[in-house]
């Protein structure tokens, strides 16, 4: 049940794109940290995570998302997203990953901010 | 609180999904808002994986059980594992790291704490552990 993930990666312009859809969890998140690991995400200065409004996120995935923010940190990359629902948006604000992560409420909007 | 139903889930992560399914019914019919349902969702989750990977500690012969019971005003929640259990006083306080990031782990029972009214542990001497969680109709 777990494994219901489906996650592509695309470019726009230099802005690299990781879109997320189904169950973000601790078994997930390692498709997640693959695509991020691919090398013309890793290497993109700025990445963009698109989520689905429906997608399910529990503790073990904000790990896997917080290892994304630190890893992006350590290569100097601006991360941000959008799509989540309002719940999970709640959520990272509760466990401050918006720190790293900041939410924006539309694509256009993230984009802008990472130009 | 009157019992409402009772579940036997597998010791497997995935199998919250079942208590949460129900858990939408349960809370649906209660009354509770769309939001409100989210928060009990994600805390039931959280307990429901504490159990499977700390309290059975992925022991497939293990099961979790969640008991929904309920008054006017409340939805009692407990999930029972069959192992030692959490102890409270050894859960990571610490939510940043020196860097300012959010610490990796550990935000299971941080959830829980801030999603439903009240939640407490309960060790039950031989037989296992409940998490208890109560969520309150009008808050």
């Amino acid at each position: 049940m777990s494994k219901d993930i489906k996650v592509s990666t695309s470019h726009k312009g230099d802005i690299a794109v990781i879109s997320i859809q189904g169950d973000v969890t601790a078994v997930t998140g390692a498709v997640i940290g693959n695509a991020y690991g691919s090398a013309d995400i890793a290497s993109s200065s700025k990445l963009l995570l698109q989520f689905d409004k429906d997608c399910y996120i529990n503790s073990g995935g904000l790990a896997s998302l917080i290892d994304i923010a630190s890893e992006g940190r350590k290569k100097h990359q601006k991360i941000h997203a959008y799509g989540l629902s309002d719940h999970f948006q709640k959520i990272f604000h509760m466990v401050g990953l918006t720190r790293c992560i900041p939410i924006f409420p539309t694509e256009e909007a993230a984009m802008k901010d990472l130009k | 609180m009157e019992q409402l139903v009772e579940l036997s889930l597998p010791n497997i992560l995935g199998a919250e999904k079942e208590a949460i399914e129900k858990a939408v019914t349960v809370a649906e019919k209660m009354g509770f808002s769309k939001d409100r349902i989210e928060d009990l969702k994600t805390a039931l989750a959280e307990a429901c994986i504490n159990a499977i990977e700390h309290g059975n500690k992925f022991d497939q012969n293990k099961r979790v059980r969640v008991t929904f019971s309920a008054n006017n005003n409340s939805l009692q929640v407990i999930v029972h594992d069959e192992g030692d259990g959490i102890d409270p006083k050894k859960i990571p306080k610490k939510r940043v790291r020196e860097n300012g990031f959010p610490c990796r782990r550990g935000y299971g029972v941080f959830l829980i704490s801030n999603l439903v009214n009240e939640f407490y542990f309960e060790k039950i001497p031989g037989q296992g552990n409940n998490v208890k969680m109560l969520m309150h109709l009008n808050g």
